[in-house]
């Protein structure tokens, strides 16, 4: 071998990534030593590492990842119990300079300790899928939303809630909508605008349809406002919380059906948006990463972020350009998800909101908020999350705002949580912007 | 005339420990003396593998056999040494069929318990095998430790009152006319435990009987006294990957050829091998292309070789040795048994036998043997033990694995702590002091480095074969300085520094021919790490000349 054909180490994405096989006999599991290989320990995983910096009893991504996978035999099933502490916030990924497939290895390590060591009795277990499950739960929510919303505000609620279930009481549940996002679509008839020539299909995800039509709202008459025609197939959870939840064989029956049908409206013409930044993570990642279903690579190439997808394609900043948004908004707080952060979408926001009159989006940092989804509602992690969210918080009330703005729910729940301020969806203010307020919009 | 021992035992590898406990638990006053640190030469420089028997399965049924029942027994007196991962003996569409049939009937016919495989069975196993490989034999190959093996043999002769000295190279055979009573060593830093930095010392040792167990180095030795050993000295290359991609043994089903076999090795796999004669077994050339040609042709049977992250490389020299007039020309086809040579009956030399060829799976064996001649010499009648008593650290290890105390450490830290220490494992790991990872590869804790610098004084080469620790991926980049400082505060920092010094040239020594992808990235971390915080660059400090503090500014704070 000349030095010429020796492999290099200059990690041009998918040049030398190593195709996990399954070795282990449940058909969940993979091996996932080789990913070792391009860890050269240097921790720059762990200095990134907001669980971490708060706990000095987490270990860190870098002992969870690639050591902890090295350190494995075939028939070795006792993954330390500390991989439920990792909120699965997934800056490792983007923090390591060599490509180890760190969020990959915690994911699936979690799903085996789930598997494996955790007793499928335990209070522990129940709560969390529940939590990740959260999507099955919602429907019943929503039937009764407001019948719904009394009972979760009680603090009697809160308090069974806790002790029962360990689910922190110091939080309070987000509210269902009295009209689901679909319900809304169905009413309205569906899409109103037929274009074969730009056409995407809308995955909302669970938060927007149950607790946030406003935001889907926003996300239909945005794209609308540019000519498209908007799909909304049917779909399950992104998977996100399961994956965080180690509840992998959940994930995966929600991955295949999303998969199906988004492959399907791909077929059709369309390409895949999502308004929260964890359902387009996901759906980019980890079902890459995890999943082979027919057409998931395909489904991943063509997610795109809301925001993105406009800036891209359309003169976003050039259509904003002297816009206003009236009274309805001003300042902004604005924190970047890190999973937007993971897809290299942590700059636009501030950027897309500059060519607005009027109002400015404050970027309060690159600290995670530390709800990480459902693991802020665990009481035994709610102190370390909001450990993890003091930098925000703090952040969030130097800036020169009085509300805030974010793409991802919880992240949003955990501001609000923090700061008392009221936290908007970044598309609810392009729908300001370009379509009038909400209540125009209404009208139409 | 009074000797200083009844035997002497020349190397500390596998054979030297194997004769030195054998010696000892018959009640024989036995003396061990090894160059540098035991298994420095060939036992260190081996791959791993506990042989089935299955590779001589038709080419040697008498070494098959005898590897089998060897094997047998070290999994029930070794069994913290040995990793019962089973062995393949895999067939290409090009391997030729009748070889694949005389392999698995040889198994059979050596009492070697062998199963077929489908190809898809066998991928079952392995999943990183081939796509199309045909079909494979299945044996039970293990994994073994020749580190711990070898160091827990020295430690049990210890125990039956052994006196083991390393770092002391004979510098003389003390012969007498025709007979030999002793040798002359040179300790690198004195007697006893080795310390750094320590002046050397001279001593001679007259022994009842002298047994050259120094391997390929036998003839070094036998020249000292004129007597003539014609061993040949083969070197073979093995690769170390950073992880393992395979969980089994994995051979090729082929008649004879460099390079067919992957063997899981702890937290590795070790590639091998070449064969290849060599004059000088201290000083032969270590060739990259050897590597090259090695992970090429193993990349046949698992393809994910070819582009995976090797860690180091390592030589090592198989003792080989033919009766003068068998005029063997490729080394492969050197019988690998062992032989005893009797110096009295051979040259007329009373006091001494050389034992020369031999493998490490059968060394126990081996050291029964010559034991057992040792003893006719000197008119002993004890019985060997050595195939019944449990080496230490594999005593009761069931026991242990059954329990699921894990000394407050992460559970795959535990894991791998217990797996090394075997029944040790309590009395290493129970403490009530913070033990924390020092080298987060191996996954190995202060307490076992504590063990280990307790055995072995300042040689921290020593302690890694021990520990494991510095053996990862980083290759002590970011642990070798930790280990050193557990010298601290017993020996100074001069000491200390000779032997941090001496690690990390040990490391860089086989990391060396692994300088591409991933770990020249490892390599080029490990230097700035080290130059930035310890200025291993240019130390001053490790300089003779004493440093110009004042060619040096206050500070920003001074101003």
């Amino acid at each position: 071998m000349s030095d010429a054909e020796r492999p290099t180490d200059d990690h041009v994405p998918g040049d030398d990534e190593f195709e996990p096989v399954q070795v282990f006999p449940e058909a969940e599991e993979m091996d996932l030593r080789p990913g070792a290989d391009n860890c050269y320990k240097c921790s720059t995983c762990d200095t990134n590492c907001p669980v971490a910096e708060v706990d000095d009893e987490f270990p860190g991504p870098k002992f969870q990842g690639p050591e902890q996978w090295r350190l494995k035999r075939q028939d070795d099933h006792d993954i330390d119990d500390s991989v439920m502490k990792c909120s699965n916030c997934m800056r490792c990924d983007s923090a390591c300079p060599s490509e180890v497939p760190l969020s990959q290895m915690h994911n699936t390590a979690r799903g085996e300790y789930v598997e494996e060591n955790m007793s499928k009795l335990s209070r522990e277990y129940w709560r969390n899928r529940m939590l990740a499950n959260y999507r099955r739960l919602a429907p019943l929510g929503s039937m009764f939303p407001r019948t719904t919303n009394v009972v979760m505000g009680l603090s009697a609620t809160q308090w069974l809630g806790e002790k029962l279930l360990g689910i922190t009481g110091e939080r309070e549940f987000p509210e269902f909508a009295t009209e689901t996002f679909r319900d809304w679509w169905a009413a309205r008839g569906g899409a109103q605008v037929e274009n074969a020539d730009k056409r995407i299909a809308y995955f909302h995800g669970c938060y927007a349809n149950y607790n946030t039509p406003e935001v889907a709202k926003a996300l239909v008459r945005v794209y609308e406002h540019f000519g498209y025609e908007i799909m909304v197939p049917d779909q399950h959870c992104s998977g996100t919380p399961m994956f965080a939840n180690g509840m992998l064989e959940d994930a995966r029956r929600s991955a295949e059906t999303n998969v199906r049908e988004l492959a399907a409206a791909i077929a059709d013409g369309a390409d895949v948006v999502a308004s929260c930044s964890s359902c387009s993570m996901s759906l980019r990642q980890e079902y890459p990463e995890l999943f082979d279903f027919e057409g998931t690579e395909e489904v991943a190439a063509n997610t795109w972020d809301a925001v993105e997808y406009l800036r891209v394609h359309e003169d976003l900043e050039g259509e904003l350009e002297g816009t206003s948004v009236g009274d309805e908004f001003d300042d902004f707080a604005y924190h970047a998800p890190c999973h937007a952060r993971n897809q290299g979408l942590d700059g636009q926001t501030v950027e897309v909101l500059d060519a607005i009159d009027g109002i400015t989006a404050h970027d309060v940092g690159d600290s995670c908020s530390g709800i990480s989804g459902t693991y802020g509602w665990k009481e035994e992690n709610y102190e370390t999350s909001m450990k993890i969210g003091a930098e925000m918080f703090e952040h969030m009330e130097d800036a020169d705002a009085k509300a805030g703005l974010t793409e991802c729910p919880t992240c949003s729940m955990q501001m609000e949580h923090g700061t008392g301020y009221e936290i908007t969806h970044t598309l609810e203010v392009l729908e300001a912007a370009l379509v009038g307020s909400t209540t125009e919009a209404d009208a139409q | 005339m009074a000797r200083d021992t009844e035997v002497l035992v020349l190397g500390g590898g596998s054979t030297g420990c194997g004769i030195a406990r054998d010696l000892a638990m018959r009640g024989l006053e036995v003396t061990l003396v090894e160059r540098g640190t035991l298994t420095d030469g060939t036992t260190g420089r081996m791959h791993g593998l506990l042989h089935s028997g299955g590779r001589y399965a038709v080419s040697d049924q008498a070494s098959a056999t005898e590897c089998i029942q060897e094997n047998e027994i070290l999994r029930e007196i070794a069994g913290h040494c040995v990793e019962e991962t089973g062995g393949l003996f895999v067939q290409r569409p090009e391997d030729p069929d009748d070889y694949f049939r005389e392999k698995l009937e040889g198994c059979r016919e050596c009492g070697i318990p062998a199963r077929v495989l489908s190809g898809s069975e066998a991928r079952e196993v392995e999943p990183y095998l081939a796509d199309d490989v045909k079909r494979a034999i299945e044996v039970p190959d293990g994994a073994v430790d020749p580190f711990r093996l070898c160091v827990a043999n020295a430690i049990d002769a210890e125990t039956h009152g052994a006196r083991i000295e390393t770092r002391a190279e004979v510098v003389d055979l003390l012969r007498d006319d025709d007979d030999i009573y002793g040798v002359e060593v040179r300790h690198e830093s004195g007697p006893g435990k080795h310390t750094h930095a320590t002046a050397g010392t001279t001593e001679k040792i007259t022994a009842e009987y002298v047994v050259n167990a120094t391997g390929a180095w036998a003839g070094q030795i036998g020249a000292m006294a004129n007597l003539e050993i014609a061993v040949r000295p083969s070197k073979g290359v093995m690769t170390i990957m950073n992880v393992r991609q395979v969980d089994t043994v994995i051979n090729r089903c082929r008649p004879k050829g460099d390079a067919d076999i992957v063997v899981p090795h702890e937290t590795t796999a070790i590639l091998g091998t070449t064969d290849e004669e060599v004059a000088d077994p201290d000083d032969y050339p270590e060739e990259q292309w050897e590597v090259d040609a090695m992970i090429d042709t193993l990349s046949d049977l698992v393809p994910i070789l070819a582009e995976a992250r090797t860690i180091r490389s390592f030589w090592g020299v198989r003792p080989l040795y033919e009766p003068p007039g068998t005029g063997t020309q490729d080394p492969t086809d050197i019988t690998r048994d062992f032989f005893l040579l009797d110096h009295a009956e051979r040259d007329g030399v009373s006091g001494m036998a050389s034992i020369v060829g031999g493998k490490f799976t059968t060394y126990r064996m081996m050291a029964e043997q010559i034991s057992d001649h040792v003893c006719e010499k000197l008119g002993v009648t004890a019985t060997c033990a050595t195939a019944d008593e449990p080496l230490p650290g594999s005593e009761n290890v069931e026991i242990l694995e059954a329990g699921m105390d894990d000394f407050g450490l992460r559970s795959p830290v535990a894991r791998r702590s217990k797996q090394r220490l075997g029944s040790r494992a309590r009395d290493v790991l129970e403490t009530d002091e913070p033990n924390p990872v020092i080298c987060q590869c191996e996954g190995v804790t202060r307490a076992e480095i504590r063990d280990g610098i307790s055995q072995s004084g300042t040689d921290l080469n020593a302690v890694r074969i021990r520990t494991r620790a510095s053996m990862g991926n980083c290759q002590g980049g970011f642990c070798c300085q930790t280990m050193a400082n557990e010298l601290h505060p017993t020996y100074d920092e001069e000491t200390i520094r000779e032997a941090l010094d001496e690690l990390f040239q040990e490391r860089w020594k086989g990391e060396r021919h692994a300088l591409w992808g991933e770990q020249l990235s490892q390599a080029m971390l490990n230097y700035a790490l080290h130059a930035t915080t310890m200025n291993r660059d240019r130390d001053p400090a490790s300089e003779s000349s004493t440093v110009d503090f004042a060619a040096f500014d206050d500070g920003r704070g001074a101003q």
